[in-house]
């Protein structure tokens, strides 16, 4: 398990969303696919605030790319999975596959 | 085509030092996309909802690495300026006292005088600490609202006051994160321009 320990339920919906994303993970794209595939309601700040979670777990890396004029002459932050992030997933996966073995959810 | 100027002017004033650029575009960009796709009306309502819910967040995170000496020097600063900010109200009772005879101020009176006592040191201690100055005149009128409500909670009968005097404590705290954004959304401005 990663510094940081556990994951919290958000927290795993947005490192899986920076996974899926891949090159074109930032904060307006992450948060718009949490919307298109939870079909839930996410507010920018909450994405934000959970990335910085996440960065300071060593989770994903961040960098500051190019301002541009879509965005009103503002710089995009993108985001990275890490090594870390990726082994803190499988766990997960992992974890709920055992916890899931044998149950039958009628 | 642009967000709402006020909703844009909080998020300059409460996103956390080194992510406002990110957020703000970020918000910019899916603004633009919404106003194309549901016209100005439903991106504008689409906007505010986005920055008014995120508030907590923003203030509940902050991309700046403080050393501990130098979060120890901003704590003591806040809480230099609270005190200066309560002491500031002797002279402004005595003004008052003056104007309207010992005791006799309409109720109004003492709400207005006190706010914006709490919004001018606000804006002081945005420009004293320079970055993040809502987030931290935020938790500086916090600490103040909890440091007189918690003996009331506990039953200490000599911090028992009207409801009227917990309203205009409470006030303090949206006072002095207005004080401190309206100084630091002039600062943004000023930076960006």
């Amino acid at each position: 398990m990663a510094k940081g320990g556990y994951l919290g339920e958000f927290e795993h919906i947005v490192l899986l969303t920076v996974l899926r994303l891949g090159e074109g993970a930032y904060g307006a794209s992450i948060r718009a696919e949490i919307e298109r595939v939870t079909d839930r309601f996410s507010t920018i700040g909450a994405v934000h605030a959970t990335l910085e979670r996440l960065e300071r777990k060593g989770l994903v890396s961040s960098w500051i790319g190019a301002p541009t004029a879509e965005r009103g002459g503002k710089a995009k932050r993108h985001f990275k999975i890490e090594k870390a992030g990726v082994a803190v997933l499988k766990d997960v996966r992992m974890t709920l596959k055992r916890l899931h073995a044998g149950l039958s959810l009628r | 085509m642009r967000p709402p100027i006020v909703a844009e002017a909080i998020v300059a004033a409460v996103a956390p030092p080194g992510d406002y650029e990110s957020i703000a575009g970020d918000l910019h960009e899916e603004y633009l996309r919404y106003a194309c796709l549901s016209g100005r009306r439903a991106a504008n309502r689409w906007y505010w909802s986005q920055v008014l819910l995120s508030i907590p967040w923003m203030l509940s995170y902050s991309r700046a690495r403080r050393s501990e000496l130098h979060a120890i020097g901003i704590g003591l600063t806040a809480v230099g300026v609270l005190v200066a900010m309560l002491l500031a109200t002797l002279p402004i009772n005595a003004l008052l006292d003056a104007i309207f005879g010992s005791a006799n101020w309409p109720l109004f009176v003492p709400f207005g005088a006190y706010w914006i006592d709490a919004a001018v040191f606000g804006a002081v201690l945005a420009l004293i600490v320079r970055r993040g100055g809502v987030r931290i005149a935020f938790w500086a009128a916090s600490l103040l609202v909890l440091a007189f409500a918690v003996p009331a909670l506990l039953g200490f009968p000599s911090s028992q006051a009207p409801v009227w005097a917990w309203v205009l404590l409470g006030g303090t705290v949206p006072a002095m994160c207005a004080g401190a954004a309206l100084y630091q959304v002039v600062i943004r401005r000023g930076v960006a321009q």
